[in-house]
Order: structure tokens, then sequence, then C-alpha cells
């Protein structure tokens, strides 16, 4: 069909065009302004610093920061892979309209987005939500849940665990069922079958799946913002106000960096991890 | 082995259907929550509520940020699709049909979308518009058209994984039977290879609206005040308060990612696409 290498690289074009235009260079001019200087009152001035990552890194406020959302992160991937697991082990093995109907409650959530999915938080842990009207009628002394980081890792976890779900199942569903039954029928109880054959079956798509789970907490936006409120820093939140707000773009810039590089170096670490832990 | 599994197999089993449960509640209940806070009568999140109505739907609709917001993000994500389709479309087709070196980098790089956090997809390109703008004095920030190209950026990756996917089923002979009966590539394409692959196309163009439509990350740079996306209108109030009103509102936007979901089933079935 596509004979000539010119027609191929004509109909790769568009498409490679777009991604180059639309995110490399702006990638490449995100970089140069983090080595800008930013001089309140002057916006920008141009410059070849690297000022912008010594401040992030000197700054207790901004490395606390960054402390807040990798633990974030790696909470919510723990508890999200514990919860996630059974759901996609029920979602593997449905069958028919049961299985339909239990796919698009869970592929729903994930494309209401996260400012729909916060709101109904909000119903639940706001002054006068659920949460709080059930202890009221339970005469238990009132609690403050809005805006603590329990809110935002509850909305965290709920945002992220239609993905590790969906990555559960599908690595679930290659896995052939008789390699369990094989372990029951020779006298494994069902959590035994599970530990020493399904685990280890299924443990590529549980690092898969903890891999993303943790990107998309490092990277979230709108569940910290508005479960966490304006006390609650989290990086992303912290990026958009530099840009937005504050109009520092190059330290806006340095962060973007930042968040992107300990992200990279930590799931690359825990790749390597995991892999030794595998050959051992 | 036999020993005490009576009470431990149920205990096992109660376990697993517990995580099961919970797992499931925390997906659904804060739609579950949204949906009940839509009907309240009362005008503040105050429980128990004090009656059900519909008002508040009619509120929402008087409010100009949420029907420009819809009309807004309805139509830059149309755009978007159509943009991410009409390049990615033909990028599948090289990247199914050809080794060639260079492949991965390519895949890669038409990846990448997917792989750099969308809150630095947005810083970038909104310095890039703002720069654009200075050099040519065309907006770019605000407009329809630089929202879809930011989207259709988003959209390459879910189209190339569903379209490769769907191609890779595909059998090329049939292909090649329309050439060398004397079809001109073009037609053989039109007429055999994508009715055989509508689906794949279908899935793409509504997961591709459905991104879109959705995002957040990437719209939070580039609206403009009177001209923002949906989601960023309903950011926005959440910010403020959470009322009926904002829950009627989000309700629509629930209906209108379900409607095309139900829609990618109907048509391609959901297991396939996911």
């Amino acid at each position: 069909m596509v004979r000539s290498g010119l027609t191929a690289a004509g109909l790769l074009a568009p498409a490679s065009a777009v991604v180059a235009v639309g995110l490399v260079l702006p990638l490449v001019l995100l970089f140069r302004y983090s080595l800008n200087r930013f001089v309140p009152g002057q916006f920008m001035v141009e410059a070849l610093t690297a000022e912008n990552y010594v401040r992030f890194a000197a700054d207790p406020y901004y490395l606390a920061i960054l402390r807040t959302t990798i633990l974030m992160a790696v909470g919510v991937t723990l508890v999200c892979l514990v919860l996630a697991f059974p759901v996609a082990m029920v979602l593997a093995r449905a069958r028919g309209r049961w299985k339909t109907v239990l796919l698009l409650a869970v592929v729903l959530p994930l494309f209401v987005g996260n400012a729909v999915r916060a709101a109904g938080w909000m119903v639940a842990f706001g002054q006068r939500g659920v949460v709080g009207s059930l202890m009221e009628a339970a005469q238990l002394p009132p609690v403050t849940l809005m805006y603590t980081p329990f809110a935002v890792f509850v909305g965290i976890l709920s945002v992220n665990l239609p993905f590790v779900v969906l990555t559960l199942s599908s690595v679930l569903e290659g896995i052939d069922e008789r390699a369990s039954e094989a372990a029951l029928s020779l006298g494994a109880t069902p959590a035994a079958a599970w530990r020493l054959v399904t685990l280890p079956l299924s443990l590529p798509g549980v690092l898969a799946a903890g891999v993303l789970c943790f990107i998309l907490t490092m990277n979230a936006y709108a569940t910290p913002v508005l479960l966490g409120g304006p006390r609650f820093r989290m990086m992303a939140p912290t990026v958009a106000g530099e840009v937005l707000q504050q109009s520092n773009w190059p330290f806006g810039a340095a962060i973007s960096f930042v968040l992107m590089a300990v992200t990279l170096a930590l799931t690359a670490g825990a790749n390597i991890l995991v892999a030794r832990r595998h050959r051992g | 082995m036999v020993w005490g599994s009576g009470f431990r197999e149920r205990l096992g089993r109660f376990a697993f259907r517990t995580a099961a449960a919970l797992g499931l509640g925390l997906v659904l209940l804060p739609l579950v929550l949204v949906a009940w806070l839509s009907f309240f009568s009362n005008e503040i999140l105050s429980l128990p509520p004090e009656g059900y109505s519909l008002r508040w739907y009619g509120a929402a609709l008087a409010q100009p940020q949420f029907i420009g917001g819809l009309w807004t993000s309805a139509a830059v994500a149309l755009l978007a699709t159509a943009v991410g389709l009409l390049v990615t479309l033909p990028a599948s087709f090289v990247l199914t049909r050809r080794a060639f070196p260079g492949r991965e980098a390519v895949v890669q790089l038409l990846m990448s979308p997917l792989v750099v956090p969308a809150i630095v997809i947005g810083s970038a390109l909104y310095m890039a518009f703002v720069e654009f703008e200075v050099m040519t004095e065309m907006p770019l920030t605000g407009s329809v058209a630089g929202l879809a190209l930011g989207h259709a950026l988003l959209t390459i990756p879910w189209g190339l994984r569903l379209l490769t996917a769907n191609l890779a089923g595909l059998n090329p002979a049939i292909e090649e039977a329309a050439l060398s009966l004397g079809a001109r590539p073009v037609v053989a394409v039109a007429k055999v290879t994508l009715p055989l692959i509508w689906p794949g196309v279908v899935a793409a163009a509504l997961f591709s609206f459905v991104v879109s439509f959705g995002n957040l990350e990437v719209s939070l740079f580039l609206v403009a005040p009177g001209q923002t996306t949906l989601p960023i209108a309903i950011l926005q109030y959440l910010q403020w308060k959470i009322d009926p009103t904002i829950a009627a509102v989000s309700v629509v936007q629930i209906l209108v990612v379900a409607a095309g979901l139900l829609l990618t089933d109907r048509l391609v079935g959901l297991g396939r696409v996911v």
C-alpha cells in the first residue's frame, strides 16, 4: 500500500508536524525560558542562569511542596493498587451485559473530568455535607475534612482508580484462567492461589499501573486546588500559579522541568528496583 | 491446606468483596453525590435536603458562562477531533504497514502528548502562543483555534492507539486485491480500507472528542475572560462555592460524556476501545 518512502514520509508528516510545532518547540522554548531571569516589574530578562533551579532547590517552601507531592503520589499509588486489584479481577471475569455495565461505571468517571468529580467530594466533605451531617446525626464531634490533605488523598484516589483498574484488568484478561484453577485443584486455598499464581503472573501489569498512578498524582491539578484549598500546595498548581498569577515565566518553567525530572527519575528507579527483585 | 479453610476462605472472600466494593464505590460516589445535589431545592449545600426541585437546571442555563462554555467546549472538541483524525489516520497507515528505520522514534514522538504532564504542555503552549501573538499580532490565546490546536495534540496518542490496533487486525491482502484489480491507492483506501476499519475510526473520533471536551490542564492556560470552556467554567465556579446550580451544570457534562461512551459501545463495543 504505502510503497515509496516519499509517500510514507508525506503521510507521517502532518501528525509529526503538529506534535513538533505544538509540543516539542514549545518545550524547547520553555526550557530556554527557565534559564532567563525574572525581574519584578520588567517581566523577563534574557539571561543564561541556573538561578531559578537553585532557588527551587534552596527554598524550604518549594522543597516542602515537592515532598508533599511525592508523599501523596506514593501513598495514593499503594492504596490504589490494593483497591483496584479486586475491582480489576471482577471486571476481567465479568461477561456480557454485566461487563458492559461495569466497564461503563469505570470509564464514565474517567472522562467526566476532575473538576466534576472534585465537586462530588465537596458534597461529601463540605461543612454541611454528607460526612458532617452524619457525624451530627450520630452526635459525634464535628471533624474538618474539606481543605485537608485527607480530602485531596481521597479525591486523587478516586480519580486514579479507573486508570489502574483498566490497566490491571487488561493484564488479568491475558492470564490463562487454568493456571489458578490448577493451583486450586491441587489443594491451594484461593488466597494461596492468588499469591502464588495470579499475582506473580500479573506483576508487569501491577508495575505499569503503579507507575501510571504515580505519574498522574505527581501531575494532579484540579483535585488539590479544589479539595486542598489555597494553603495546601502541590507541584502542578504551583506551576500554574507561577505562570498565570505571578507571571514569573522563568521560575514556572524551571518548576515544570523539576517536576518532569523528578517524576522520570522516580519511575525509572521503581522500574529498575522491580526488575532486580524479579530477577533475584 | 485443609485446616481452617472454611473460616479463612470466608474471611478472604469477604475481604476481597469489601475491597472491590470500596474501590468501585470510591469511583462512582462523587458522580452520584453531584447528581443528588443538583436536585436539592435548597440553595446552599445542606443536609438533609429541604425538598427536591429541577429549578437549578434552569438557573444553570441562565448563566452565560456555562452556556458559552458548553458551546466553546463542543466547538473546540469537534475541531480538535477533526484535526486529530486527519493527521493521525495517514500516520497510522504508515506505522502499521511499513517497517523503517526510526519508526520507534516517530511512535515515541506521536505518543509524547500523553507522557509530558498536561500542566507542562499547557504552560509551554501558552508561552509559545504569547510569543506568536507578539510576533504576528494574531490572537491565539482565548481563541477556539488556539484551544483546538492544543487539544488536537492531546487527541493524537489516543487516535494513534485505536487506529493502529484496528489496522493491525486487517488483512493487507484485501487492499492489495483492490490495487491489483486496478484501483488507485486513494480509491482502494476510501472504498476498501476505511469501511473495514470504520469501528476504529468511530472509536478514535469519540475518544478524541471526550478527551478534548473534558480537558482542564491545557485549557486553563489557553482560555481568556469571556471565552472559557465548560470544565474551566466549572472549576472557576467551584473555587468559589459548591451549590445545586454547579451540580446541575456538572450533570450536563456527565450526560454529554455518557452519551459519547454509550454511542461508542453501541457502535464498536466499549471493551474493544479501553
